[in-house]
C-alpha cells in the first residue's frame, strides 16, 4: 500500500487528517495521539494539498496556498484576517476534527459538574451519526477503485479514532483518566448527529430498495426507518457503479453542515448494598401495597430500609422510585414476622456518585432499626456477581418456620355433626402422630411431601399449577396454659406455602397437618425462624 | 437485641374471636329463588383479591333432602371435569354467564338439581374433590364442599357482589320468607 497515494486521494477527496490514519488502516493509538506529526509523514514535505481541510494560521510569513490567496499580513488599514472556513471532513463530518470539540468539552464539563462524581476514572463512548457508515463505504469504495491492492476491512473505525483522539483530550480537559469500559465504572457517551442525515440516507431507498421501501410502507411498525442495522446490512452489498448511479453521488458529496454534540451524557455503573432484614411487625408488607394507586398499608420493609439511604444520598422520592431497587431472597407475608438471622436482601443503587463510608453504613443500619419494625444489623457493599447468590436462595434453600396452631374437632365426623370448627384439647397423642407422620420412605431425607395448588389468595395474578413440595421436619409441641394450642417447628423446601399446609386449603393441599395429626386445624401465626444462606458475604 | 428473645408464643391472638379461614378471607354473597325456583338459593364467597367460589346456600333445599346424592360435573354439551387454564389470565376456561350450569346434584330419587354459577367469568377450577366424596358439600359447604372456582374482571366482581345479597340482607329475606309460611 501506498500510504502517502491513499493520504494525498483522502485528503482530495475532503478528510481531515485523523480520518486519512483511519484510511491507512493505523491502529496505535499513539499514532493517533500525535497524528499532526503522523500526517505530516504522508504528505509531500512542504506541499499543502488541494481541500485541505487544516485550518490555516495566517501568518506573516505567507504560506503559498492552493487557493492562489497570497495573505501578508502587513497592511495596518485591513482588517485583521478571520481564521479561514475549516471545510468538514467528508467522511466524520467533523468529529475527528479538533475545531469542533471545545463545544463537547464543555457539554461534558456541565454533566459531569451537576452531578460530581466522586470516580477519577473513566471510559468514554461515541454515539455517531448512522450517515457515516455511508460515507466510510463511499470512500472505501474509491479508494478500492483507485489502488487495487487496498483491502476493504483497512478502515479504522471511527469509534475508535475516537477515543484515542478526543478520548485523550477530553482527559485533559476534565482531568480524570481515561480507562476502557472494562475498567472504569463511569461512562460518558457523546451523542453526535449529523443534520443533513435524512436527506443523505435517502439514496439508500434506491440502493438497497428492498430493505428499505418495504419499512418505508409499514410506518406503523417500523418508527424509525434507518436503524444501524439495516444501514449495515445495505452498506455490505453496494458496488461503487450503484453509487456512482446515484445523483451527486459520483464523487464524495462535500459537507456543509458539521455534525453536533446533542447530549453529554454520564452513568456510573451501579453499586450493590447487601444486609439482612428482621421483620418484627405483623402489619408490614415487604414493598409498597397499592391497588390501584391508593396505598392499602402505610409503610413497608421496603421504604424502612430506603429512606436513611435515601437521605445520605440527598434523593429525592422520583430518585427513590427510579433509582433505588430492592432485591430479597424471597419475602413473608405481611402477618408473618422474620426472625433469626433476618432474611437476605440486597439494594441496587443506580447511578451513584459515590460510596457510602463504612460509618455512614452503620448509621443507616440504626436509623432502619430505631423505628423497631425492621431490624437490619449490618449493610456492607457487594458486587453485581454475589446478586445471583440472593436467587439462589430464594429458590432452593430450605426455610425454617415456627407456627402457632389451633386444634379444631376430630376427623371422621359423623354426618350432620357441625365439624372442623370447635376447639378440642390437643393430647400428647396428637403431639407423638404429627412427630412420627411420614408419607416417604425411612432413607428420604424429607418426612413428607405434599402437592399444592396454587394457593386461592395468589391465584387472581398466578397460573394454576399444582406443586410438589417437600417437608424435611415437622416437630410438635404443646402450649403451656393453653390447651387447644400448639406450636410446629417446620422446616421446608423454598416455595413451600406453610399456611395452607396447616389448614389444608380446602383440601387444595394434600397431604395436610390434618392427615398427620388426624384432625383439622387452622393456624394461628407463623414466623420464619431461618432463611439458610451465606449472605452477604465480605468481598 | 437477640432474636431469641421473640417466641411464637408472643402471638396467641383473643381466643374468644377467633375467625375461621373461611370468614378470614372471603366475603359471603347470596342469591336466593334463582332461575324463579323456590329455595334454589345459592352463595359466592369473594376472596378479597376478588377470586370466587360457589356453594350453595344454608336455606338451599339441597339441605332439607335426605336422599343420597352424586355430584355431576358433566351438565350435557360440557364436561366441567375438563376444564383446563393456561398462565396467570387464566386463558381457556370453561367461559360462564350467569345460568351456565356448573354441575347436577343427582339423587337416588331420580330428581335432580342443577347448580346455576351466578355470575359472569371464566371457570378456574371444580372442586373434583365432590365427585369421591360428595358429603363434603352437605358437611362443610362454606369450606372443603365449595364447587368450584371462578374469575371474573374487577368491573364484574365488583358489580356481582354489589347486585348479590350480603349475609345481613340474606338472612333478613330467609327470616321474612320463614315467617310468611
Amino acid at each position: 500500500m501506498d500510504n502517502k497515494a491513499i493520504v494525498k486521494f483522502c485528503k482530495e477527496v475532503g478528510c481531515c487528517d485523523i480520518c486519512c490514519l483511519r484510511y491507512l488502516g493505523l491502529k496505535n493509538p499513539a499514532t493517533y495521539e500525535n497524528y499532526k506529526e503522523y500526517i505530516h509523514k504522508y504528505t509531500e514535505s512542504g506541499v499543502e494539498v488541494e481541500n485541505n481541510s487544516e485550518e490555516q494560521q495566517i501568518t506573516s510569513n505567507s504560506v503559498d496556498n492552493i487557493n492562489g490567496n497570497t495573505d501578508v499580513n502587513g497592511c495596518d488599514d485591513e482588517p485583521p484576517k478571520k481564521k479561514k472556513k475549516i471545510s468538514i471532513c467528508v467522511s466524520c463530518f467533523g468529529i475527528l476534527q479538533e475545531e469542533n470539540w471545545s463545544e463537547c468539552f464543555n457539554m461534558v464539563k456541565e454533566t459531569l459538574e451537576k452531578k460530581r462524581y466522586e470516580c477519577s476514572t473513566f471510559a468514554c463512548a461515541l454515539s455517531a451519526p448512522i450517515a457515516t457508515l455511508l460515507r466510510d463505504k463511499a470512500i472505501i469504495l474509491h479508494l478500492s477503485d483507485a489502488f487495487k491492492d487496498y483491502k476493504e476491512d483497512t478502515l479504522t473505525p471511527l469509534k475508535e479514532a475516537w477515543k484515542w483522539t478526543f478520548g485523550v483530550k477530553l482527559a485533559a480537559q476534565i482531568g480524570m483518566t481515561l480507562d476502557s469500559g472494562a475498567i472504569s465504572p463511569l461512562l460518558i457517551t457523546l451523542n453526535m448527529e449529523y443534520p443533513d442525515e435524512p436527506q443523505e440516507l435517502e439514496i439508500l431507498k434506491q440502493l438497497s430498495p428492498s430493505l428499505f421501501q418495504e419499512r418505508q410502507k409499514q410506518r406503523r411498525k417500523f418508527t424509525v426507518e434507518f436503524t444501524r442495522p439495516s444501514v449495515e446490512q445495505a452498506m455490505d452489498k453496494i458496488s461503487l457503479e450503484q453509487l456512482k448511479g446515484v445523483d451527486k453521488w459520483n464523487k464524495i458529496p462535500s459537507v456543509d453542515i458539521e455534525a453536533k454534540c446533542v447530549s453529554a451524557m454520564c452513568v456510573h455503573a451501579p453499586s450493590y448494598l447487601g444486609g439482612r432484614y428482621i421483620k418484627l411487625s405483623r402489619e408490614l408488607p415487604q414493598t409498597p401495597w397499592l391497588i390501584k394507586g391508593k396505598r392499602m398499608m402505610e409503610s413497608s420493609v421496603q421504604e424502612i430500609i430506603f429512606e436513611p439511604i435515601a437521605k445520605v444520598f440527598d434523593l429525592t422520592p422520583e430518585d427513590v422510585e427510579h433509582r433505588l431497587k430492592f432485591m430479597s431472597a424471597g419475602r413473608e407475608d405481611v402477618d408473618v414476622r422474620c426472625l433469626g438471622d433476618g432474611r437476605p436482601f440486597a439494594i441496587e443503587i443506580t447511578d451513584p456518585r459515590r460510596d457510602l463510608t463504612g460509618d455512614e453504613l452503620k448509621r443507616v443500619c440504626e436509623e432502619i432499626s430505631k423505628g423497631g419494625q425492621v431490624i437490619v444489623q449490618k449493610l456492607m457493599h457487594v458486587s453485581r456477581n454475589e446478586l445471583s447468590e440472593l436467587k439462589k436462595g430464594e429458590e432452593t434453600k430450605c426455610k425454617t418456620y415456627e407456627a402457632l396452631c389451633i386444634k379444631l374437632g376430630n376427623e371422621n365426623p359423623e354426618p350432620n355433626i357441625l365439624n372442623g370448627k370447635t376447639p378440642v384439647a390437643v393430647t400428647e397423642e396428637d403431639i407423638r402422630r404429627i412427630n412420627e407422620y411420614r408419607n416417604t420412605e425411612a432413607e428420604d431425607e424429607a418426612k413428607i411431601v405434599v402437592k399444592q395448588r396454587t394457593p386461592i389468595r395468589v391465584l387472581h395474578r398466578r397460573p394454576l399449577l399444582t406443586r410438589t413440595r417437600r417437608i424435611y421436619d415437622v416437630v410438635a409441641r404443646r402450649v403451656p396454659d393453653y390447651p387447644q394450642l400448639f406450636t410446629l417447628t417446620i422446616r421446608t423446601e423454598a416455595g413451600t406455602y406453610v399456611k395452607e399446609w396447616c389448614h389444608g386449603e380446602f383440601g387444595r393441599t394434600t397431604p395436610s397437618l390434618r392427615d398427620a395429626a388426624g384432625f383439622r386445624a387452622d393456624i394461628l401465626a407463623l414466623d420464619v425462624t431461618a432463611v439458610l444462606l451465606d449472605w452477604p458475604r465480605p468481598q | 437485641m437477640k432474636t431469641m428473645d421473640f417466641n411464637i408464643l408472643d402471638s396467641i391472638p383473643d381466643l374468644d374471636n377467633l375467625k375461621t379461614f373461611t370468614e378470614r378471607y372471603f366475603s359471603k354473597r347470596y342469591l336466593i329463588n334463582v332461575d324463579g325456583i323456590k329455595n334454589n338459593d345459592m352463595m359466592i364467597m369473594f376472596h378479597s383479591n376478588r377470586i370466587a367460589l360457589l356453594s350453595l346456600a344454608p336455606s338451599h333445599s339441597f339441605f332439607s333432602k335426605n336422599e343420597n346424592y352424586k355430584i355431576n360435573f358433566n351438565v350435557g354439551k360440557i364436561d366441567r371435569l375438563n376444564n383446563s387454564v393456561k398462565g396467570k389470565s387464566k386463558k381457556g376456561g370453561q367461559l360462564l354467564s350467569p345460568k351456565s350450569v356448573i354441575c347436577k346434584i343427582e339423587f337416588s330419587d331420580e330428581s335432580v338439581f342443577e347448580v346455576p354459577c351466578c355470575m359472569k367469568g371464566t371457570l378456574v377450577e371444580v372442586n373434583e374433590e365432590l365427585v369421591q366424596n360428595p358429603l363434603l358439600l352437605k358437611n362443610m359447604p362454606d369450606s372443603d364442599g365449595f364447587i368450584a372456582i371462578m374469575l371474573a374482571s374487577i368491573a364484574i366482581s365488583e358489580a356481582t357482589k354489589s347486585e348479590l345479597l350480603t349475609h345481613e340482607e340474606y338472612i333478613k329475606c330467609i327470616d321474612c320468607s320463614v315467617n310468611k309460611e
